[in-house]
């Protein structure tokens, strides 16, 4: 029997025992459970060991005798006292560290997710879609400012913000249903193509 | 008793959920074994992505990098994407390159390098290079470092060799050759390429997500500041569709034995052609247009219930009412 056979039927094994929880919950789903949660912690360490902290932390220190990497080295340990009562403190200093580099990311994502954004919302109102846009932006803003009841023509307006965002709400679910099935056909066409041969 | 008096619409709101899971495994299992012919309509962010790639035909000095920021939860989706793409590349002599910043990502990358190379004569070093995994602590660093010099963020190649010493690596510096970036997620990933790769040094970015993902990501096609984007098996199918019927195109030569003749992209080509699956012998070529044709069958049956449901939930309402 090829290793590809056995992995296939072990494959089919953990993937039916999950689809078992469809008619309810038993011990073969929470096997499935615990093994997929312990093989990818399995996986994950020695892959972070090997790629990340030889390459990173032993190689620089202890081959190149790059000592300097030793300052981020020893700062990133100190997340390990985040289990102590008395240490907890010490995490501190590496969290900041790395509030500080998400701060670095600030001005760049000003200019994608906010002022490329606006620019893009300010077109010339001379076609359907670009007055879809302006209609949209103006009346989903309008009914995100509160310091004013929703009543009359401003709730009317307001109304057709809801609209708008009710077609925006749509279009995600019905993306969620398609990814939802497209995930139980991958699985399927396993069972199906790779385990049993059934599909050409 | 009150069974008796339950007429077909309510019967079927309190229809056992397990019923509806038969219906709809039924609905996608029938259409895996018994596939049938349903045309592929390709939208504009897929033709963008695929006309981008295309134009690094052949050059030395253009590169993709294929970013996989996934794990196999979402494999169903992103994997024929991937294979497609990598074909893409490997049929029309495209440099890629591929990486990734999670380690469950990084069999994937590689099962996925394995697929797509199926009948090609590529060579590891030459027409691609796997970067291999990199923590994601250093994501930012590396996306940043890339725009000065690849050969510096990322210095070792998967197989230990110095990208410096490496054939492809020769006309390739930064993000000016490496011109598109497609990120490979079920998440918000690709923004992180949007933000550093895209806004600091103009990198064209694309996005292969996820449907759940996809509705997110299009007011940055809107923007511009994503080339092209592939939303879910959908996006896979369209994908796979514009490979084969422009990339892997064949025709007969004068013996009447098939050729490979691949040619550029055109909009009334792709409008006029109808490729039957029967005709695709590898299928993994097809997974993604053969899982869709399932998808249309499962979807018109979510329809069916999600109509069948309204009206007897208006019926026992108006019955709610008249007892009242």
């Amino acid at each position: 029997m090829s290793f590809e056979v056995i992995s296939n039927f072990i494959a089919a094994f953990f993937t039916l025992s999950i689809f078992s929880f469809l008619y309810k919950d038993n011990p073969f789903y929470k096997f499935a459970e615990a093994v997929f949660i312990g093989v990818s912690m399995g996986y994950a360490i020695p892959l972070i060991y090997q790629d990340t902290f030889i390459p990173f932390v032993y190689r620089p220190i202890f081959v190149e005798y790059k000592f300097l990497i030793l300052i981020p080295a020893l700062t990133g340990s100190l997340y390990i006292f985040r289990f102590s009562k008395n240490l907890g403190w010490l995490s501190r200093y590496p969290i900041a560290f790395s509030m500080g580099i998400v701060g670095m990311g600030v001005p760049l994502s000003m200019h994608s997710y906010v002022l490329v954004q606006m620019r893009s919302a300010m077109l010339p109102v001379d076609n359907i879609n670009t007055a879809l846009i302006f209609i949209g932006t103006v009346t989903i803003l309008l009914y995100f400012f509160f310091s004013k009841e929703h009543k009359g023509v401003y709730g009317k307006v307001t109304n057709i913000g809801i609209w708008f965002m009710m077609v925006g709400f749509g279009a995600s679910f019905g993306y969620t249903v398609m990814a939802r099935i497209s995930l139980l056909i991958g699985r399927i066409q396993f069972l199906l193509g790779d385990w049993l041969g059934l599909m050409k | 008793m009150a069974d008796k008096k339950m007429n077909f619409f309510e019967k079927m709101q309190a229809l056992d959920r397990r019923y509806i899971y038969l219906v709809v495994a039924l609905a996608i299992i029938i259409p895996l074994l018994v596939p049938f012919n349903s045309r592929t309509y390709v939208t504009e962010p897929t033709e963008n992505i695929y006309k981008k790639i295309d134009s690094f035909t052949g050059r030395n000095d253009r590169a993709v990098l294929l970013c996989f920021d996934h794990d196999a939860s979402t494999m169903a989706e992103l994997f024929p994407m991937e294979v497609a793409i990598l074909r893409h590349c490997f049929e029309r002599d495209i440099q890629v390159f591929t990486i990734c910043f999670i380690p469950a990502a990084k069999p994937l990358m590689d099962y996925a390098l394995q697929t797509a190379k199926e009948g090609y004569e590529v060579q590891s070093g030459i027409d691609y290079v796997n970067f291999g995994y990199r923590p994601w602590a250093i994501r930012i660093p590396i996306m940043l470092k890339m725009g000065d010099d690849i050969s510096e963020a990322v210095e070792y190649d998967d197989e230990g060799r110095k990208l410096t010493n490496l054939p492809i690596m020769k006309e390739i510096m930064n993000y000016n050759e490496m011109n598109l970036i497609v990120d490979f997620a079920g998440s918000a990933a690709v923004l992180s390429w949007i933000t550093y790769a895209r806004a600091k040094f103009g990198a064209n970015v694309a996005a292969g997500v996820t449907a759940v993902m996809a509705a997110d990501n299009y007011i940055y096609l809107q923007t511009g500041q994503l080339t092209g984007m592939l939303g879910g098996l959908k996006g896979a199918a369209e994908y796979e569709k514009l490979v084969d019927v422009f990339a892997c195109h064949m025709e007969p030569d004068e013996n009447g034995v098939m050729q490979p003749a691949p040619r550029d992209f055109s909009k009334e080509i792709i409008k006029n052609t109808w490729i039957k699956m029967s005709d695709i012998k590898n299928r993994m070529h097809k997974t993604a247009r053969i899982g869709m044709n399932a998808q249309t069958v499962a979807h018109l049956m979510i329809i069916v219930f999600i109509i069948l449901g309204n009206i007897g939930y208006f019926i026992s309402k108006r019955k709610k009412d008249k007892v009242n």
